[in-house]
């Protein structure tokens, strides 16, 4: 049985799609073949006139066809005065038709970061939320109590943007009948019980802290460039880049674009800390421990660390 | 006795979204109003954030040009820094953002411009059943490759930035990376494949013999001289270009305006235009002659914008972006502000390029001077034969024992920064004004408001509205010609940050009566 698939584009830079074409082995379009996906629409790439378009979107709505995924990118638009105007579709809100179309499939996926909570206008005019939270509060579009056909609620896949693979993981267990497990957020475990930090090539220099203080030294970034590699979870240094890299490997501090709160109110490139100990410490440690642990390892540090002997 | 219809048409295979109302009269355009239909904010974002915060959140803006985005808003900081950038750091955000460039090239013509081709409106054409084969949405030819091709080349970005869309490596200064001799290799290698690639079956020749062509004849020369010629996308393109019509087609307005792109690093072997600083000379073309470019001239009008007009049309360092709300009294229509250059509307993107350094076939080209959908589209897509050799020659001189990538700087807690560059769309510019260690004021100019703005206070259209004029259309209920004037300007609405409502009149019942058809019922 082939899977009808739904795309939709919300408030956002359409960067989760551009992602998704990053995908290798399989790519999106051998993807879409193994796993017998029909692309109902998906704005980027489909060639149906807009009045094609509508009625499809009618039969959709009224139970007529069938959308077995529905994919969500970019944020619910509320604004103005949560009319949902500011992003228009069809002379109406496309709040109102992400709404109706959700109610109609079996499962649906939040795309990225916007789609999961809000992301980019969350605090501003747009009045932005995600699907099923605003931020790290259930609720958002579809409410907290919304399950899809599947009995699954919104299925949330934050990153800004979502990592290719996580997003053909999800579909290729839709599609294959495997059960998804959801941790917090209901973001799938397998990518997001991982924290960012792990996997990344300067962990060494964390282990010892030998920090970096300015762009283009090499060392951890977590202690005072702001890197939230530590403090939130994301397959980036699992999976990597474009199977090459990631923003840590490459001397760019983790911005944290999982974390419910993206974008941070704080700045970005400085650590808050406390006589050079972070604020935020690593999920589930405490402080008294990670003070005496940083102090010890830095004493520890090898010299090859201290002098920057390593290619990376 | 003429006939008046009013579409009212969502555009997709656009990067965002669009929407356009159009007048058609006996099968012509005859006004036409363009806008994006999505609001994001992310101007006054900005406000009140930490100068660097513009490094994580403008490349958000775009999902396609994000390396761009990021490269002028650290050029911003680089002059409100007074930062001092080395040489290699110069070529490393040269090439990144070259090959963002190429890969937009390629995914826009092959993925959102050529489907058009495949329209059941062009079903009689003889080309038709070769359109499908190459460019069925999914399944065509090209299409495939492309998916294929430009993911190993956006590896590039990868290995030099971390990752592509949306990395933050270039700062004031230069750029965090430190790329390897291994890694600069990998890049090579990388490029030499899409080369191979692009030469294979998009060109049908070699870089070098594509540079030969310097003339409409020695075009007419090339396409005939093998089949490999005619039979790559670019030789595909010419015939069905002609046999459409696309050379007479989306007449621009004839002015072509470029930011310039790629700082020359002091010492390199790649040859700058005589005179200019940059690989892509900056410049305004007025229909007659190339003028040098002066930022200051640049203003933002809002008389026909749902923005407070408070002052008249504004420079970027005094602009302001004020929503009001909408009134349907049909003056302003658009939430997309229109800039102008002296005054004037320009078009932006490849084929500006190609004028303003007076490329010789574009000049000869019949509708060069004014860009039709037929040189608009072939510019775009032969953009990479002139910038693969030059990448290469920039990674070459990266491979040194001594590279410097970063210089540090001293933050200033007030000073002004512009960062004005050429970015796959065209022209680009960020203004950022720093008081008191926060951003105080941040304006963004991008290619898509260049081309898709709407009519200012002297009636002038934005260009893409000036191209719809005129433009016959075969079949009002399917106007597959204003389609193809649209997406020759490759417009992305979500780069229109300040981009809301077409005509703004959402509100008022009575222009609800002309969308019947596209009204959604549920």
């Amino acid at each position: 049985m082939s899977k009808s698939l739904y795309w939709m584009h919300g408030g956002g830079c359409g960067g989760d799609t551009w992602s998704l074409l990053n995908a290798e082995a399989p790519d999106i379009l051998e993807l879409f073949e193994s796993l017998r996906i029909d692309v109902i629409w998906h704005p980027t790439f489909s060639r149906l006139s807009a009045p094609e378009l509508q009625r499809i979107n009618e039969k959709i709505i009224t139970g007529k066809k069938k959308v077995d995924i529905l994919c969500v990118e970019g944020s619910i638009i509320h604004g103005p005065e949560h009319t949902g105007m500011y992003d228009e579709y069809f002379g109406n809100p496309k709040k109102d038709l992400i709404f109706a179309l959700a109610q109609q499939a079996e499962y649906v996926l939040a795309v990225g970061t916007c789609a999961s909570f809000g992301g980019f206008g969350k605090d501003g005019e747009i009045q932005a939320g995600g699907l099923q939270y605003n931020k790290g509060n259930p609720g958002g579009l579809l409410g907290e109590h919304f399950r899809s056909g599947s009995g699954l609620p919104v299925v949330n896949l934050p990153g800004c943007p979502c990592h290719c693979d996580v997003v053909c993981g999800v579909l290729s267990a839709v599609c294959s009948g495997i059960e998804l497990e959801l941790g917090p957020y209901n973001s799938p475990m397998d990518w997001f019980s991982v924290m960012v930090h792990q996997g990344c090539t300067r962990n060494e220099y964390h282990e010892y802290r030998v920090e970096e203080k300015k762009f283009g030294e090499k060392g951890c970034m977590f202690f005072y460039m702001g890197c939230h590699g530590p403090l939130v979870y994301g397959p980036c240094n699992k999976t990597l880049w474009n199977r090459r890299s990631s923003k840590t490997r490459a001397g760019v501090p983790c911005f944290g674009c999982t974390s419910p709160e993206f974008p941070h109110t704080y700045p970005y490139f400085q650590t808050l800390n406390i006589e050079g100990i972070p604020i935020q410490l690593p999920d589930g440690v405490s402080r008294a421990h990670y003070m005496a642990y940083k102090g010890m390892a830095a004493a520890a540090a090898p010299e090859r660390l201290i002098k920057r002997k390593t290619d990376i | 006795m003429a006939t008046k219809t009013i579409e009212v048409l969502p555009v997709n295979r656009v990067e965002g979204d669009l929407k356009v109302r159009l007048t058609i009269e006996d099968r012509e355009v005859t006004d036409a109003r363009c806008a994006g239909t999505m609001y994001r904010g992310f101007e006054n974002m900005l406000i009140g954030r930490s100068p660097l915060d513009s490094l994580v959140i403008t490349p958000r803006i775009c999902g396609i040009c994000t390396t761009s985005h990021l490269k002028a808003a650290a050029k911003a900081l680089d002059m409100a820094y007074k930062a001092n950038t080395p040489d290699d750091s110069l070529r490393l955000r040269n090439v990144t953002v070259m090959t963002e460039m190429l890969q937009n090239d390629i995914r826009q013509s092959f993925l959102l411009f050529f489907p058009d081709f495949t329209s059941p409106a062009h079903a009689q054409q003889p080309l038709y059943d070769e359109a499908l084969r190459r460019y069925a949405v999914f399944k065509g030819e090209a299409v495939v490759q492309t998916i294929r091709e430009t993911k190993k080349l956006l590896e590039i970005i990868s290995i030099l930035g971390g990752q592509w869309p949306h990395s933050s490596f270039i700062v004031p200064g230069g750029v965090v990376s430190l790329p390897s001799s291994n890694d600069i290799g990998s890049c090579r290698h990388l490029l030499s494949n899409f080369r191979r690639w692009y030469e294979t079956n998009v060109l049908g020749c070699t870089l070098e013999r594509w540079g030969e062509i310097e003339s409409r004849q020695g075009l007419e020369e090339w396409l005939h001289e093998k089949p490999a010629h005619s039979e790559g996308d670019v030789g595909f393109f010419i015939r069905f270009a002609k046999a459409a019509g696309l050379d007479t087609m989306g007449m621009g307005p004839g002015t072509f305006i470029s930011f310039g792109g790629l700082t020359m690093p002091t010492v390199t072997r790649v040859a700058a235009p005589e005179g200019h600083r940059n690989y892509m000379p900056s410049g305004f073309y007025d229909g007659e002659a190339v003028q040098v470019f002066d930022e200051r001239m640049v203003r933002e009008d809002v008389s026909r914008a749902y923005f407070d007009d408070y002052m008249g049309p504004s420079h970027p360092f005094n602009g302001r972006t004020l929503p009001l709300q909408p009134t349907g009294d049909g003056k302003k229509y658009s939430w997309s502000k229109a800039p102008r250059y002296h005054g004037k509307p320009a078009e932006t993107g490849p084929l500006a390029e190609r004028i303003i350094a007076s490329d010789p076939l574009f000049l000869d080209l019949p509708a060069g001077r004014r860009g039709s959908v037929f040189e608009r589209q072939l510019a775009r897509l032969v953009r990479p034969a002139a910038l693969i050799p030059i990448m290469d020659q920039w990674l070459k001189e990266m491979l040194r024992q001594d590279s410097e990538f970063f210089h540090n700087y001293h933050t200033k807690k007030d000073g002004d920064g512009v960062g004005l560059i050429q970015a796959p769309r065209g022209a680009l510019g960020h203004w950022m004004k720093i008081v008191d260690n926060k951003i105080a004021n941040y304006q963004i100019i991008t290619p898509t408001a260049w081309n898709l703005s709407p009519t200012d206070k002297n009636d002038l259209k934005g260009p893409c509205e000036h191209a719809l004029v005129g433009t016959r259309v075969a079949d009002p209920d399917n106007p597959v010609e204003v389609e193809h004037v649209i997406r020759s300007f490759d417009p992305c609405l979500v780069c229109c940050v300040h981009a809301v409502t077409p005509d703004g009149n959402w509100r008022n019942k009575g222009q609800h009566n002309n969308r019947r058809r596209f009204t959604l019922r549920f």
